[in-house]
């Protein structure tokens, strides 16, 4: 699997801090990335020196293969689509105005408006002026309007930040149909089950390094300590590994129909940044 | 370089969309007018009185709209996403100039009509009218790239609607404080200048130093976007 995304040494100093110190990953075509850490780790800024928006200090960043300064001509531009955390939208103008102008910057047909705002929930209220929305609703309509030209890469940051599970849900679905097509992602996200649920893979971005990466699978079971919970009828919980004696008890409290309950100990991706950061995300 | 008049145009439209519903705008925007009800009620007025409105059209228009409307895109957060689309800062700003020139001919032409301005040759003075206008479009723009919002854009246009906005008043000033005299060159009072010479059968042979002049104040005005403006590509 090629790169899209290839980062290598990158750093970022701004006037008086270091955000990025020595960051690396590659992203592959196709996949869902899932770029995780603590506030104020430097998601946000990788996010920016990927799409052009920040020049890195250092090192490599390179996105479809060229170096991320030359992502400004509309050739690129069409290539990839941007959510970020603080754009916004015309107040005064309806949602089907504010998607109208990004279909003709962008040479997409008008009627990509309805199927990208199918995706999020809104065709019924194109109408409607954006002063008049809601949080989530604004949100969903940056990402739609993000979608608008079904770009080739993705970069979503903390795109269901404001989102009810039920949007939330739908707006997974979404992304899973669009990465099946072929759209590569980029996700920034405080939702360790989002994370979970959608990411082929994560990285961890921890005091300006990448600490973790690899399928959330694989780091749960990485840091497992290959035990289960059981718990019994009457009320105990026994903990046990692997090995014959395990077995053993086990087999003798299923037998005796004493079992109410078996529960893995694998740690959830929470646990494991619990664990390695050493602090509760935000 | 790749321009595209489709992307311009898309946001021309969606300017004009947005301008018309913007109270604030729709307000000030007839404000000039008032003073051509003003001109029009002497049977015989003389072109300083159309220079009333005229002039208030070239600062509360032209150079006020075009700051406005580039000031709010970033008072809004909606100025990250036009940069991060295909459209370049070159078109975005030429769909807003195009708007701000739009808006500008029809008050002024509005304007001529109540006031009953008619210019002696007017070729002459639509060239001196035209140089002008790219002056205060220029002005807008260094002004909607410096400032932050658009209250802020409108206080900024406080001290320029004094020095620009009420032309024939220099006159008084100058007759009275001989310093002041340098103020002759501002490219409102040349546009005056011409306009009375053009009434009394000047000709381009007459007036060919007042042009250069308006002429050279946009270019200036010009020379100082693009440096403002290569400067503020990236924003850190
Ligand atoms: N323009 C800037 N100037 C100076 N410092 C900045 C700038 N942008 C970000 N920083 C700093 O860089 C660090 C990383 O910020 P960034 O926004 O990338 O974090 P983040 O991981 O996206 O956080 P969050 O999860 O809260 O969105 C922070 O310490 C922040 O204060
Ligand atoms: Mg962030």
């Amino acid at each position: 699997m090629d790169s899209i995304i290839t980062v290598s040494s990158l750093v970022k100093v701004f006037a008086n801090q270091k955000a990025l110190e020595d960051v690396n990953f590659n992203v592959g075509h196709g996949e869902i990335f899932g770029f995780l850490g603590p506030s104020g780790s430097g998601k946000t800024t990788t996010i920016k020196i990927l799409t052009g928006q920040l020049h890195p200090t250092d090192g490599k960043a390179e996105v479809f293969g060229v170096p991320t300064s030359a992502l400004n001509s509309p050739y690129y531009r069409k290539k990839f689509g941007v959510l970020t955390d603080n754009s916004g939208l015309y107040e005064r103008l309806s949602i089907f105005d504010n998607l109208k102008l990004y279909c003709d910057l962008y040479d997409v047909p008008v009627r990509r408006i309805d199927e990208a705002l199918d995706m999020v929930n809104l065709k019924a209220e194109q109408k409607k002026i954006v002063s008049k929305l809601s949080k989530g609703m604004l949100q969903r309509v940056l990402l739609a309007r993000t979608l608008l030209h079904e770009p080739d890469l993705l970069f979503l940051d903390e795109p269901t930040a404001a989102l009810d599970p039920a949007n939330s849900q739908h707006i997974h679905e979404g992304l899973r149909q669009l990465n099946a097509k072929g759209t590569t992602i980029f996700l920034t996200t405080h939702d360790m089950q989002e994370a979970e649920d959608l990411c082929d893979r994560v990285a961890l971005l921890n005091k300006g390094r990448v600490q973790l990466l690899d399928q959330p699978k694989a780091l749960r079971r990485q840091f497992s300590d290959a035990t289960v919970t059981v718990e019994l009828r009457d009320g105990r919980a026994i903990i046990l590994s692997t090995g014959p004696e395990a077995a053993e008890t086990m087999h003798t409290h299923m037998v005796n129909n004493e079992v109410a309950a078996i529960y893995t100990n694998e740690p959830t991706l929470g646990d494991i940044f619990v664990e390695v950061t050493g602090r509760e995300l935000i | 370089m790749t321009y595209s008049l489709r992307r311009v145009y898309a946001i021309f439209q969606k300017d004009l969309k947005d301008v018309l519903k913007n109270m604030f705008i729709t307000t000030s925007l007839p404000v000039p007018l008032v003073f051509a009800l003003i001109a029009s009620r002497d049977p015989n007025p003389p072109v300083e009185a159309h220079f009333m409105f005229i002039n208030l059209v070239l600062v509360m228009i032209t150079a006020f709209l075009q700051s406005a409307i580039i000031a709010e895109e970033k008072e809004k957060n909606t100025l990250r996403g036009l940069m991060l689309s295909p459209a370049t800062t070159l078109e975005i700003l030429n769909g807003k100039s195009l708007l701000t020139f739009v808006f500008t001919i029809v008050t002024i032409m509005v304007g001529a009509a109540i006031s009953g301005y008619e210019p002696a040759n007017l070729w002459l003075v639509a060239v001196a009218f035209l140089f002008s206008i790219f002056f205060y479009l220029a002005l807008g723009t260094l002004i909607g790239l410096y400032t932050k919002s658009m209250m802020e854009a409108s206080v900024l246009l406080m001290p320029i609607l004094l020095v620009f906005g009420f032309g024939t008043m220099h006159r008084a000033f100058i007759e009275e404080y001989a310093f002041l005299s340098f103020t002759e060159y501002f490219p409102n009072i040349q546009l005056l200048e011409l306009a009375e010479n053009v009434q009394t059968g000047a000709g381009i042979a007459d007036v060919w130093p007042a042009l250069t002049i308006i002429l050279a104040w946009s270019i200036v005005m010009f020379l100082l976007v693009i440096i403002v403006f290569k400067r503020r590509e990236i924003d850190e």
